[in-house]
């Protein structure tokens, strides 16, 4: 038996400029002055959250099966930056250890369980990138977007460099929280969360559905969180359900945590009506949430995606107008906890300039509605 | 980000004899005397026969119920300084008991949450556990920058003693941590601060 001796953080980036479409010299933080642009074609294909003129939050799940050619064609969807969001993965976990990737220490079940989904899932959607061949519990896992070729034994952590989730997740674009399922609810037991918008996973390890959605306004009112949890407790291994949800930030900036909070909040007083178009960027969560056949857990994937409202305008002028009339006529209480106040009317100002008021389809862009219109 | 109205607090209870417990320990600190005396009092003889009581005489109110608990005859009765020693002492005890052990905490949400987390440790249910509030409502606060943990924080703002930023206190609170959750309060432009109060809910 051999063991796996490389590990997917020092690997990223060395082997992987060779793959044509990928952009691996990318940067998410000031450091790197956020070196990060997207191609139209990635724009493009873009999970956009934005069905109709109005927004409010809704339950919105669906089935994840996959529809169109783009975002949602995958199980876990990969794109341009995939080399670029291992590396800042690797480097967030280097600079704040414990803060990223907690785990209890009873989910190692969940953790195997979440490394075959997202192997397998990658080997299947995107087999020019990812190979995964078993014999028996001997798997081999070949990585050429980060030139990684090891070996390992399924369920014997002893075979990997480190955790199974965090050895998978290394390899993964997106967040990962697993959700144990507890007296009748669902606790938070681990994640991978170097991409948070704005909470902290080492504060809500261990807290309940409930408690951990405490921050979000109007959920409970609304009756949405009694009703998600209804549906997530009968969800069955093998039928993922989706859903997106989306926020601003400013910059191209993944890690937005609440332990880093003094570092990035200051940027939110900077935008103004004339530079909004470049520092402000829609983050597009796509959720697909999946049951666990071991484990029984639930685990609850955070697939994000930047875009600035300039390249919106350029790449994708209908989804631009879109999201100008939902932004602003967007309910006050979701602006405060989306923590955009101090800048919501300068983005929706700059984004004013490029909306002739023509009326647009509704619905999900995957699904025949909106589209990114003609450019 | 929400600051008010965060439903993440605890939901406390009242103290009452749990009757299904083969042993009782009960475990309060300054104004949380009074639901242990209130329990004691209501208590069968057999059931005080086998009850363990820790006591703190540390309080932020300068209530003291040692007197009246000493009043009880019970199984025995520890009493110390401060909460942090009590909470040792919990958890010197947990290690000693069997099944059927039922579990009563009251006091300041700090100490009901540092306890909580020694009963999570020897895993106590929730339905082996009953918690009761008593006393100030000061809390005990963790720096999301630091991860400082400050005890008896009374006001929404207020300087970390572990990296001197000012925090705002959220009403979001972590069972794992035993403690609020402090935000750096001007984060989003120096000098800036929300608005203080009393921290009285």
């Amino acid at each position: 038996m051999t063991t796996a001796h490389t590990t997917a953080g020092t690997a990223a980036g060395t082997a992987a400029g060779a793959a044509a479409g990928f952009t691996p010299d990318e940067s998410f933080t000031p450091e790197g002055e956020y070196r990060f642009e997207n191609s139209r074609e990635a724009v493009r294909r873009m999970p956009f959250p934005f069905p109709d003129d109005d927004y409010m939050y809704s339950m919105n799940l669906e089935p994840h099966v996959p529809a169109g050619d783009g975002a949602l064609r995958a199980a876990f969807d990969i794109d341009e930056h995939y080399v670029s969001e291992c590396r800042h993965r690797a480097q967030m976990l280097e600079e704040l250890p414990g803060v990223h990737y907690p785990a209890l220490p009873h989910m190692l079940e969940a953790q195997w369980d979440l490394l075959e989904l997202i192997f397998e899932s990658y080997a299947r959607d995107f087999p020019e990138h990812f190979t995964l061949t078993k014999n028996g519990n001997e798997w081999r896992w070949e990585n050429r977007l980060l030139g990684l070729d090891d070996t390992f034994t399924f369920g014997d952590p002893s075979t990997l460099p480190m955790d199974p989730m965090e050895y998978a997740t290394r390899q993964a674009q997106g967040e990962f929280v697993v959700l144990e399922e507890k007296d009748g609810t669902l606790v938070i037991g681990a994640g991978m969360t170097t991409q948070r918008a704005d909470y902290s996973l080492q504060f809500n390890l261990g807290m309940s559905f409930f408690e951990f959605h405490g921050p979000v306004p109007k959920l409970h009112e609304m009756g949405i969180l009694d009703r998600a949890l209804k549906f997530l407790l009968r969800m069955k291994p093998g039928h993922p359900v989706r859903r997106v949800n989306w926020s601003l930030t400013v910059h191209p900036r993944l890690e937005t945590s609440v332990e880093t909070l003094p570092d990035w909040a200051p940027d939110r007083a900077k935008v103004t009506p004339e530079n909004a178009g470049d520092l402000v960027h829609l983050r597009i969560e796509l959720q697909p949430l999946h049951r666990l056949p071991r484990s029984n857990a639930i685990v609850f994937p955070v697939r994000t995606y930047l875009v600035s409202l300039a390249e919106l305008v350029e790449h994708a002028p209908d989804w631009a107008k879109r999201m100008h009339r939902a932004l602003a006529s967007l309910d006050p209480e979701l602006v405060d906890y989306k923590g955009f106040h101090r800048y919501h009317g300068a983005a929706v100002a700059w984004l004013a300039q490029h909306d002739d008021g023509a009326p647009l389809d509704t619905g999900y862009p995957w699904n025949g509605g909106i589209q990114p219109g003609a450019v | 980000m929400l600051i008010t109205g965060i439903k993440s607090r605890p939901v406390y209870d009242e103290l009452t004899p749990m009757p299904s417990g083969l042993r009782h320990v009960a475990a309060g600190q300054g104004s949380g005397g009074g639901p242990l005396v209130r329990l004691l009092g209501v208590m069968t003889p057999e059931q005080r026969a086998v009850t363990t009581v820790l006591y703190s005489v540390e309080s932020f109110t300068g209530r003291n119920h040692l007197a009246e608990i000493e009043g009880f005859r019970t199984a025995g009765l520890q009493v110390f300084p401060s909460n942090v020693e009590a909470v040792e002492g919990l958890d010197a005890l947990l290690a000693g008991t069997t099944m059927g052990t039922r579990l009563y905490l009251a006091g300041s949400e700090g100490f009901i949450g540092t306890s909580m987390q020694v009963a999570t440790r020897y895993g106590l249910n929730r339905d082996e556990v009953l918690r009761e509030h008593a006393g100030s409502f000061v809390r005990r606060v963790w720096c999301a920058h630091c991860s400082h943990y400050t005890e008896n924080v009374s006001r929404r703002v207020f300087e970390c003693p572990g990296c001197g930023r000012h925090l705002v206190v959220r009403d979001h609170y972590s069972g794992r941590l035993a403690a609020f959750q402090g935000v750096k309060a001007d984060g989003e432009v120096p000098g800036e601060m929300p608005d203080d109060e009393e921290l009285d809910t």
